[in-house]
């Protein structure tokens, strides 16, 4: 594994650099990261999932999966897109079957606010920031070099 | 009476057979396969590799849980199918007392531990007397630090630590207690073979079930639960400021 910097910092303009961003990210992974998101309604989440999906090969249309929890995508590596928005207790992350997927392919984690206390600490972060209606504060905490 | 068992608990797979306590056939494999594609291929092979029919299986044992939500399902769910064609009963074995079925040859205390993640472990201690397993303790979910502070109560006797959570108490807790040995590899894990043995225990006691009874086991981590109820508050807290902020 390569080295890890803590913190890297990048202002997005638009939809399509976010995604970019993302891409870039994707090319360091090793195939088994667990990727948490952190930010608002409206941020990016599912763009920035769009991105890093393409990054590992995949070109199904990306979704969010706030009705099925959990989508699948198969890629360079297992790719698990979780969204934790309606998980509010410990029994109900236990029965989308989280602890299961880990270790398993990138797991990448829309609303990890949910679920903050149960995500291991081995981990990246990413905290997207709404500046204006199309920029983007992007913090990217314990990835390898973009 | 015979016996065909499986596991899919954890990430381990395990299909047996046995006949009055005597072991016909075990398949096992532990190389994080997917659960749902191995089962079925292992029973049909092991009932094809040794003769064997399912009409001639009395009893469908399965370890119900604790264990992954995949796993546990996957399991429960297909011998329910089976048993729902068959009309056999089940045997709802707990993952744990499975573990210490596999090995009721040294008098001593099992400690069998699953990793639950978050610094949590599925436990429960069994008493091994002659031959005989005595269960000590419920099933239930404790962080690891609480495990070690019961098992000091039992410094007297050899501790037989096993499972999947077994590596990481060890680590954590077997330099300040001396007593505490870890189980060789070919007993480590769950077993179908101890399932079988439990749930023969289960058929002398009339503790089977039907196809319909059967259900899968799951353990509340109170822990768990008290964090996250905590981050929740955090949240909503941190929410209701962003929001009175907006405003000014």
């Amino acid at each position: 594994m390569g080295k890890k910097t803590n913190l890297q910092t990048f202002y997005s303009q638009s939809e399509q650099q976010t995604e970019q961003i993302a891409e870039k990210l994707a090319h360091t992974l090793q195939g088994t990261e667990m990727i948490a998101m952190f930010g608002g309604l409206g941020a990016g989440k599912t763009a920035f999932t769009r991105g890093l999906a393409r990054g590992l090969g995949i070109d199904d249309g990306v979704s969010s999966p706030t009705f099925a929890l959990v989508h699948e995508y198969e890629g360079r590596y297992m790719l698990y897109h979780f969204d934790m928005y309606r998980i509010g207790s410990y029994d109900d992350l236990y029965s989308t079957g989280f602890f299961d997927y880990q270790g398993q392919g990138v797991m990448i984690i829309e609303w990890s606010e949910n679920i903050e206390p149960f995500l291991p600490e081995e981990r990246i972060n990413i905290t997207i920031k709404r500046i204006s209606d199309n920029e983007r504060e992007i913090i990217i905490e314990g990835a390898e070099k973009l | 009476m015979r016996i065909l068992a499986i596991d899919t608990t954890a990430s381990p797979v395990s299909v047996a057979l046995l006949k009055d306590g005597f072991l016909e056939g075990e398949f096992f494999l532990n190389i994080k396969t997917t659960h749902s594609q191995t089962l079925m291929p292992l029973v049909e092979n092991i009932l094809r590799l040794t003769g064997i029919s399912a009409e001639d299986v009395d009893l469908f044992a399965v370890n119900a849980g604790p264990g992954s939500f995949t796993g546990v399902r996957i399991g429960v769910s297909s011998v329910k199918g089976m048993t729902f064609a068959s009309d056999k009963p089940c045997a709802a074995v707990s993952t744990l007392e499975a573990m210490a079925y596999s090995m009721p040859y040294r008098n001593g205390i099992v400690c069998a531990v699953m990793d639950a993640r978050c610094s949590q472990v599925y436990n429960a201690l069994f008493r091994l007397d002659e031959g005989n397993v005595e269960r000590i303790t419920e099933d239930r979910a404790l962080s690891i630090d609480e495990l070690k502070n019961e098992l000091e109560y039992y410094e007297e006797d050899q501790i037989y630590l096993t499972g999947d959570g077994a590596d990481i108490c060890f680590k954590s807790f077997g330099d300040s207690l001396p007593s505490l040995v870890l189980t060789p590899m070919n007993i480590r894990y769950q077993h179908a073979y101890g399932t079988a043995m439990a749930a023969m225990r289960m058929a002398d006691e009339n503790k089977l079930c039907t196809s319909d009874e059967l259900m899968p086991i799951y353990l509340r981590i109170p822990q768990a639960e008290r964090e996250l109820q905590e981050a929740e508050r955090e949240l909503q807290a941190k929410k209701r400021n962003n929001d009175g902020n907006a405003n000014c």
